[in-house]
């Protein structure tokens, strides 16, 4: 069983042009990360979001533009309601909803970026390991 | 198209809860369309069954499949060939796609994930209506394109009835519902009165014969001109 909290974080190019500063600055963290780039938080759904968390993750982050910023208008607002739709599905299943969390930056914003990294870092040290995730070593009951 | 919703979580866990090897097979049209049982749905729920059974201490084998109409024999083809290795099939089609599904797999257990609601449209993103009962004989050409058994509450061939405020059906007053639900009978007046054709509501509709219906037992239709042989 890894016991390294693995963070994977889907980033909006638009917002992050340079995503791979959030696994440099988790993995300087002690944490196990991995930036998949987007070219837009909209093109996130809700099964990948789902199923990073049963294959990989044990807190997945998704990175936006603030709405108003969107390129594609309504990009933003449809990745929070489908964040919020992956969240209550994680509820339903009994997983912590929190595991899963969402970011609006300005292009290319440090301060937040810095906030969120640190964010991200608190809630990993909270929640741990994701109990639910492949290869967390759950004891296998046969029905 | 008809209109279906995921069943509870929890529900669906504790149907397939013994079986081992999982199919789960989509819907690629009508619940694709609502958003509960198309090809992304299945791998949401894959996903969540996954985790949900992992929580319980359960590690299962899930496989994920989705055809254009499960209702159509035709397209089960590949469905019936992937459930051969499986221990059951968890079906995100509506009733009539689980049914047809579970005629072709009569040694495989066939669980439905979904709940079918109704005939409906798609009235925005979202939304969905119920808006066709089905009832087999069909008045939509007197009341001008709106449809009073599924849309008036009551169903009422004659309307509206003295409940209707400010445009609005008595049932939002008693139950809360968002968006209101429109008077379907004072929808049909707008609707006629635009296109100058108030004389159809003159005649007084009669008792409807609900034998076209769901009153006469389980329905069919047979078009000898479509079936197969001499």
């Amino acid at each position: 069983m890894n016991s390294q909290v693995t963070i994977v974080v889907l980033a909006c190019l638009q917002a992050v042009p340079q995503p791979e500063l959030f696994s440099s600055a988790l993995e300087q963290g002690g944490l196990k990360a991995r930036v998949i780039r987007e070219p837009c938080s909209s093109k996130v759904e809700v099964f990948q979001m789902l199923r990073t968390l049963a294959d990989e993750a044990d807190l997945l982050w998704v990175v936006g533009c603030p709405p108003e910023a969107c390129q594609l208008v309504e990009g933003s607002t449809r990745m929070a309601k489908r964040v919020g739709h992956a969240q209550e599905y994680l509820q339903e299943i009994g997983l912590e909803p929190e595991r899963l969390g969402m970011v609006y930056i300005p292009f290319g914003d440090q301060e937040i970026i810095s906030a969120t990294v640190k964010e991200i870092q608190q809630r990993a040290q909270t929640l741990g390991i994701n109990p639910a995730r492949a290869g967390t070593g759950v004891p296998k009951e046969q029905a | 198209m008809i209109v279906g919703t995921r069943k509870p979580l929890a529900e669906i866990q504790d149907m397939v809860k013994k079986y081992d090897r999982l199919l789960l097979a989509g819907c690629d049209t009508c619940v694709a369309e609502c958003a509960s049982g198309g090809q992304r749905e299945v791998a949401e729920l894959a996903a969540a069954l996954q985790m949900g059974f992992r929580l319980a201490g359960q590690e299962k084998d899930i496989q994920e499949t989705s055809v254009d109409r499960q209702c159509v024999h035709e397209f089960l083809l590949d469905v019936v060939e992937a459930a051969q290795e499986r221990d059951a099939v968890l079906s995100l089609a509506c009733g009539a796609g689980v049914q047809a599904l579970a005629a072709r797999l009569p040694e495989t257990p066939v669980f439905p994930a979904l709940n079918t609601q109704f005939i409906g449209e798609t009235a925005e993103r979202g939304l969905w209506l119920e808006n066709c009962r089905g009832c087999g004989n069909c008045m939509l050409g007197l009341t001008g394109g709106i449809c009073p058994v599924s849309r008036c509450a009551k169903s009422l061939l004659n309307g509206p009835c003295g409940g209707a405020r400010a445009g609005l059906c008595e049932i939002n007053l008693s139950m809360k519902v968002d968006p209101e639900v429109p008077c379907a009978w004072l929808q049909i007046y707008d609707r006629l009165q635009a296109l100058g054709e108030l004389d159809r509501l003159l005649k007084p509709t009669p008792p409807k014969d609900w034998s076209y219906g769901d009153a006469s037992g389980p329905r069919r239709v047979i078009r000898p001109d479509q079936q197969a042989g001499g």
